[in-house]
């Protein structure tokens, strides 16, 4: 179903008026306004424009401690401008991650079901008046082809399924999709792959819409709001379209949590507006949830604007973030939400992922990625910027990343045990900010990491990841009781002999 | 019965085997692959969670069964299964 719209006012108007719903905006507000208050967040950026050190490590304790961030705090944070002191930070970043994930480094990978899209953003290579775009949405056939080839080949256990909005991929859409995906089961070398968390990149929705997608079992709910800046976000997102409206999106992570989908996922794409601005806004994000429902987000990301075809915004935009910008905005996030996942992806380079995995401040990230439609079961190997959002900066396979991240003393994890016993919402809150969930996180990682070496990987990486494996056990033997060590031993013998998706 | 008076029932059942076997219970809901938290004691221990269905919808989770005689186990499940 291949609409249109860009010469259909009418219908587009009513398309608006039937996928926005004012009242599922207008119960979240506080006096009728929105938590982003453009003016009060710059004047917090410039009221802190020279930190006091003391006052800086005062802060660091607090996110040390699990703590989320005042505004104002972050907003010191963002000014500090001598290098020992973002020394400082750097490693508080760091060791805030060890103390809530432990040594893991979580994988996925993105999985784009279609490229239809109704609304025209200026930056995005799949806004609707783009042309040289090949469009596609696949059928569900074709979508367990691919989650075939990732679950059985790759050996992802984890996905993050991306829509474009449009009424050919809505809601009962996704909803097929997510099931069609979970009922992909592929004979492995030694056992069996599937996919165990489909998680959701997409439109934001009502809260029937988000009911129904809770019922077969999302994982994540993401959605970026690509800028907090109002003015900047109504000019990126052109009037006419459904994406203009911004509390819309702003408020359909809060519509989630009321509709029970108790993991949901924020971002910020940077190179629209002052990153610190946007930094800002994350976290008033982060504190609404956190006020209103008690669970803030699961994960943030941070995605760059990356070059799109026939797409001249991304290179005329003024708020281009450096790459030593980037790892600050990498250290901020941490220190400001201590608790939440970060994700770093594909879009960046391998020689910056490479260095900024080394920093230990990231949870999770992607590898053997493909954002073409169809493009895991097509096999094509070269990026098609002409069916692709954007161009990928780093194309490693999933086993040169696991290898690398190996040497660098970090276990791959394709844990989803979480989200399978009850560990979700406020429950993983609580886990997650008594330094608990990193016990979890670091069991979970070996017994996965063992299925994926078993089933998936190079003998070569294989060799390296044993060996990360036994430091990881040996460390486990003193941080958990007998019994669960025993456990420990019992299931990886279970794994070895091909027994699959045992977790603590 | 009522979704809530099922949960106020499941945690009163929790609260006793809590006191009488200090074995914590949740109860999840069970969404295709998610199991999501509803109520209950939080585990404190690190064994691996076990659910116990109680239907395609519901399950009662804990990592410390085995500390539950078994005959009480039983009426337990059998009792919920009823309620639910």
């Amino acid at each position: 179903m291949l609409l249109n719209l860009s010469s259909k006012t009418t219908e587009m108007s009513s398309l608006i008026n039937k996928i926005i719903k004012e009242d599922e905006i207008e119960r979240y507000l506080d006096n009728g306004r929105d938590f982003i208050n453009d003016e009060e967040i710059w004047e917090k950026i410039n009221k802190h424009a020279n930190p006091d050190p003391v006052q800086v490590r005062e802060i660091l304790a607090k996110s040390l401690a699990i703590e989320t961030l005042e505004p104002d705090e972050l907003a010191v944070l963002i000014n500090v401008k001598d290098p020992e002191l973002w020394e400082e930070m750097f490693a508080t970043a760091r060791e805030i991650k060890k103390k809530v994930y432990d040594n893991r480094i979580v994988t996925f990978a993105p999985l784009y079901c279609g490229n239809l899209c109704i609304n025209n953003c200026l930056y995005c290579g799949f806004r609707r008046e783009n042309k040289v775009i090949k469009r596609r949405v696949l059928t569900i056939e074709e979508v367990k082809r691919e989650a075939e080839v990732l679950a059985g080949e790759i050996g992802h256990k984890r996905l993050i399924v991306v829509y474009g909005e449009h009424p050919a991929t809505g809601a009962k859409y996704i909803r097929d999709t997510i099931e069609a995906i979970y009922s992909v089961k592929v004979k492995t070398k030694k056992g069996y792959g599937q996919i165990r968390r489909v998680n959701v990149n997409a439109a934001p929705m009502s809260i029937d819409e988000l009911k129904m997608l809770k019922e077969v079992g999302i994982g994540t709910y993401q959605v970026f709001q690509e800028t907090y800046h109002h003015e900047t976000y109504a000019k990126v997102h052109p009037k006419g379209t459904v994406k203009h409206h911004y509390q819309w999106r702003l408020y359909c992570h809060h519509r989630a949590l009321e509709a029970g989908v108790d993991d949901v996922a924020l971002g910020v794409l940077f190179g629209l507006y002052d990153w610190r601005f946007e930094l800002m806004g994350l976290l008033y994000h982060a504190r609404d949830l956190e006020k209103k429902f008690g669970i803030g987000p699961h994960t943030i990301s941070f995605p760059r604007l990356e070059p799109a075809a026939n797409t001249p915004f991304v290179q005329e935009t003024k708020y281009k973030v450096s790459d030593e910008d980037f790892k600050k905005i990498i250290c901020l996030i941490r220190l400001a939400v201590p608790y939440t996942g970060m994700i770093l992806t594909a879009r960046e380079p391998a020689h910056l992922r490479r260095e900024i995995l080394a920093l230990g401040i990231v949870t999770q990230t992607d590898a053997s990625t493909k954002i073409g439609i169809g493009a895991y079961s097509d096999r094509y190997t070269e990026q098609e910027l002409e069916r692709q959002q954007f161009q990928l900066g780093d194309t490693r396979s999933l086993d040169e990343v696991v290898r690398e991240l190996a040497e660098m003393g970090f276990i791959t994890s394709f844990c989803t045990a979480g989200y399978r016993c009850g560990r979700t919402g406020e429950r993983i809150m609580d886990l997650l900010k008594t330094g608990k969930e990193r016990i979890f996180c670091k069991l979970n990682a070996v017994l996965t990491f063992k299925e994926w070496l078993d089933d998936f990987a190079s003998e070569e990486t294989k060799k390296v990841g044993e060996k990360v494996i036994q430091k990881e056990m040996e460390e486990l033997k003193e941080m958990v009781s007998p019994g669960v060590y025993k456990k420990l031993l019992e299931y990886y013998q279970r794994i070895e002999n091909g027994e699959r998706d045992l977790y603590f | 019965m009522g979704r809530e008076t099922f949960i106020s029932k499941f945690v009163n059942l929790a609260d006793e085997i809590k006191k009488k076997y200090g074995v914590n219970l949740w109860l999840v809901e069970v969404l295709g692959k998610r199991h999501s938290y509803i109520a209950g004691h939080k585990e404190d221990s690190f064994l691996p969670p076990e659910p116990i269905y109680l239907n395609e919808r519901f399950a009662v989770v804990s990592n410390e069964w085995e500390k539950i005689p078994e005959h009480e186990k039983e009426a337990l499940i059998k009792a919920l299964k009823e309620e639910v």
